[in-house]
């Protein structure tokens, strides 16, 4: 796949990449309940700056104020979970790697819950959420600071500090007023994008798009990730430092995509799988395909999931239930992909 | 550029010791081959040697400057290395695991750019490899990975290259590819430090040796250092180091013939008495004479007359030298005299009855 990398090849994959998100943003925009036809997609967008234009008040509303925020926290969340997983996977040379592997998800579930629990919502509850998710992270890493650290021992560390936190959120469960606190809880800890403001938007968006330029910044060096120790060191990069870097941007990108709309699964595993699958193991390739991929494809779960039925569906479901297939059928077509 | 290693000694975590007083140093051209038993710390004293393992007390000086405090940048900027059985992870192709090799010449947040590709592509061309350029690493053979990685190691420009079994697991001919670009390499200038279960390796490609034998590190010139005492005492095998003749040289070749029993007593040293010998030299270019030149001089004390002779029409060397002295000093000047490409080289020595 990466033998021909001539100009057009080139020009091709970064004309798709743009494309992608962009069909995905305009059909997301005209589906839903209400359906908004194309022109008048157009013609909203375009109002905005040039007042002469004449757009239903209905679809200006929809497009601006309820669809518009909605796809624009799907795409970040999309490309953050996914860029991360791709992160965590080559960082801990492991396929089964996951946004989560850190804990971070169970640190931020936990903040976000107990946010819930003291009364707060919106920006509160993001910031103890964000908040939690990263001491969550530093807490595995402490803990995994002994003799002989490594790579498994963070790991492993990871998943004891992740389980001692959904261990927390249960006791808050436990503990919560069950007429009005516990479905609340159980709502937020399946995800949704439906709270989406521009306001909330602006406070993901900083602290993601810092990660992910970084992350892209260092594209090549990330490469080094995959090799052994031994090879990696004598190419005279600061690895340690280099690891540092990527979990913190990828924890801080989890954390801020969690802190916004809860868990979603799935994505941070699959769509770095596809892209692997699609450009090998070149981050080069990876980190802009990752964005792209993980940024569409949340658009069009999330479309589904508020237009399938009469009430939203939980996105995480969506995420499972076309992601396995999805996945199983590239898996099958290009047996899978090796690190 | 020289790499010492000065009253090193190393022990485990564990407390344990597994060697002191370990003195050696690697200049640029040389190559220098390290001995030992499984589990004797080969690939240990390579690691530590670049700092990738600490010393317990010693340490390791590149041209003066202690390796452990030298920042990792600068420091692989001249060593490079090549551990063993790695280079597969990741399936990526053969060009983008060579400039892996220049990631310390590309800035933190860049790519490579056509500079560094084609100066990759030039390394695989000096290395014949050019035409591996786009296969996975995972998609090609051993011998073919090994190129690879010393590719890699090259297109960092270092003057000092560390390989940890570069031969291991490789058929006879690549063996002998992957040998022959070594000696190349330190003929051209790029000192070459590497591990090797092949004493006769050693023997045929080193101008200096290194042998574990337990917890001593011996250091010095190869024919002095792999003998058939040395290897029984590190090995605890009985081996004889013969003679073999080609067309145009004597090679070493060393034999195993048994384990040694336990309580055997070893062997004493037999005495090393002079003895009168010719040496007969054929050689190319005027280069190739300089070298000779040079090695000769350095056994002045043993040579006694020397004749040198240029066949014009074919624009030869022919070059006979008369020797008295012992035969450890004969056969180290006829050793290092080997190592050079191109040269043809025979010792004849008299019989014993006639001195």
């Amino acid at each position: 796949m990466m033998t021909t990398k001539n100009g057009s090849w080139k020009t091709r994959y970064i004309l798709f990449l743009l494309l992608l998100p962009v069909v995905a943003l305009i059909l997301s925009l005209c589906i839903g309940r209400y359906v908004v036809s194309v022109s008048d997609v157009f013609g909203s967008i375009l109002s905005r700056f040039d007042e002469s234009i004449d757009v239903p008040k209905l679809a200006y509303i929809t497009v601006w104020n309820v669809r518009l925020p909605r796809i624009l926290l799907a795409f970040l969340v999309g490309s953050a979970l996914s860029c991360s997983g791709l992160m965590f996977q080559s960082l801990f040379q492991n396929p089964l790697a996951t946004p989560d592997t850190l804990g971070v998800a169970g640190g931020s579930s936990f903040g976000a819950v107990l946010a819930l629990l003291l009364g707060f919502t919106l920006i509160p509850l993001q910031l103890l959420s964000f908040g939690f998710g990263c001491l969550a992270v530093f807490l595995t890493i402490m803990a995994a600071k002994g003799k002989e650290s490594s790579m498994s021992t963070i790991v492993l560390s990871g998943i004891i500090m992740g389980s001692l936190f959904s261990a927390l959120v249960s006791l808050v469960k436990f503990t919560a007023d069950q007429e009005q606190q516990l479905p609340s809880i159980t709502y937020w800890l399946m995800g949704s994008l439906q709270s989406a403001t521009y306001s909330s938007l602006l406070i993901g968006f900083i602290p993601i798009s810092i990660s992910i330029l970084v992350l892209f910044l260092l594209r090549w060096r990330l490469n080094l990730l995959l090799l052994s120790e031994e090879e990696s060191c004598s190419s005279g990069v600061n690895m340690k430092r280099l690891r540092k870097i990527a979990i913190l941007c990828a924890t801080v990108a989890t954390a801020s995509s969690i802190s916004m709309c809860g868990q979603v699964g799935w994505v941070g595993l699959i769509v770095p799988h596809m892209c692997r699958m699609m450009f090998g193991n070149d981050h080069r390739h990876l980190i802009p395909a990752c964005i792209s991929f993980g940024g569409t494809f949340l658009i069009l779960v999330d479309t589904l999931a508020r237009s399938m039925s009469a009430a939203e569906l939980p996105i995480s479901i969506l995420t499972a239930m076309i992601g396995a297939p999805f996945f199983i059928f590239l898996m099958r077509k290009k047996g899978g992909w090796s690190l | 550029m020289k790499l010492e290693i000065r009253d090193a000694s190393f022990a485990y975590k564990s407390g344990k010791e597994l060697y002191k007083n370990v003195n050696f140093s690697i200049e640029s051209g040389e190559m220098i081959s390290i001995l030992g038993p499984n589990g004797a710390g080969k690939t240990t004293l390579l690691r530590a040697a670049m700092g990738l393992l600490n010393w317990k007390s010693g340490g390791s000086y590149l041209d003066g400057e202690n390796v452990a405090d030298m920042l990792p940048a600068k420091l692989w900027s001249k060593i490079a290395y090549v551990p063993q059985n790695h280079g597969r992870a990741g399936s990526y192709t053969v060009l983008q695991s060579v400039l892996f090799g220049m990631t310390n010449q590309i800035g933190m947040f860049s790519v490579p750019k056509e500079k560094e590709i084609r100066l990759a592509e030039e390394t695989l061309e000096k290395l014949n490899i050019q035409h591996l350029k786009d296969r996975k690493c995972n998609e090609i053979s051993g011998g073919e990975l090994q190129m690879v990685m010393i590719a890699r190691a090259l297109a960092s420009h270092a003057g000092i290259l560390v390989l940890d079994e570069p031969e291991s697991n490789l058929d006879f001919k690549n063996q002998m590819i992957v040998l022959d670009t070594l000696s190349k390499l330190s003929s051209e200038g790029v000192g070459v430090l590497f591990n090797t279960h092949y004493p006769e390796h050693a023997l045929r490609r080193s101008t200096k040796a290194i042998l574990i034998d337990h917890e001593t590190v011996k250091f010095g010139p190869t024919t002095e250092i792999i003998n058939e005492k040395n290897i029984e005492s590190a090995f605890g095998v009985k081996a004889y180091i013969g003679q073999f003749e080609t067309e145009h040289n004597m090679i070493a070749n060393v034999i195993p013939v048994g384990l040694t029993s336990k309580d055997a007593t070893k062997s004493e040293e037999a005495e090393d008495t002079d003895v009168l010998a010719t040496l007969s030299i054929i050689c190319g270019q005027f280069e190739e004479s300089e070298r000779i030149n040079a090695i000769l001089h350095e056994f002045n004390d043993i040579l006694f007359g020397r004749m040198g002779m240029p066949h014009r029409k074919r624009n030869l060397y022919l070059i006979s030298v008369n020797l008295d002295g012992s035969r450890k000093r004969i056969e180290e000047l006829a050793h290092q005299l080997s190592l050079i490409p191109q040269v043809s080289c025979k010792v004849t020595y008299a019989k014993e009855e006639i001195l």
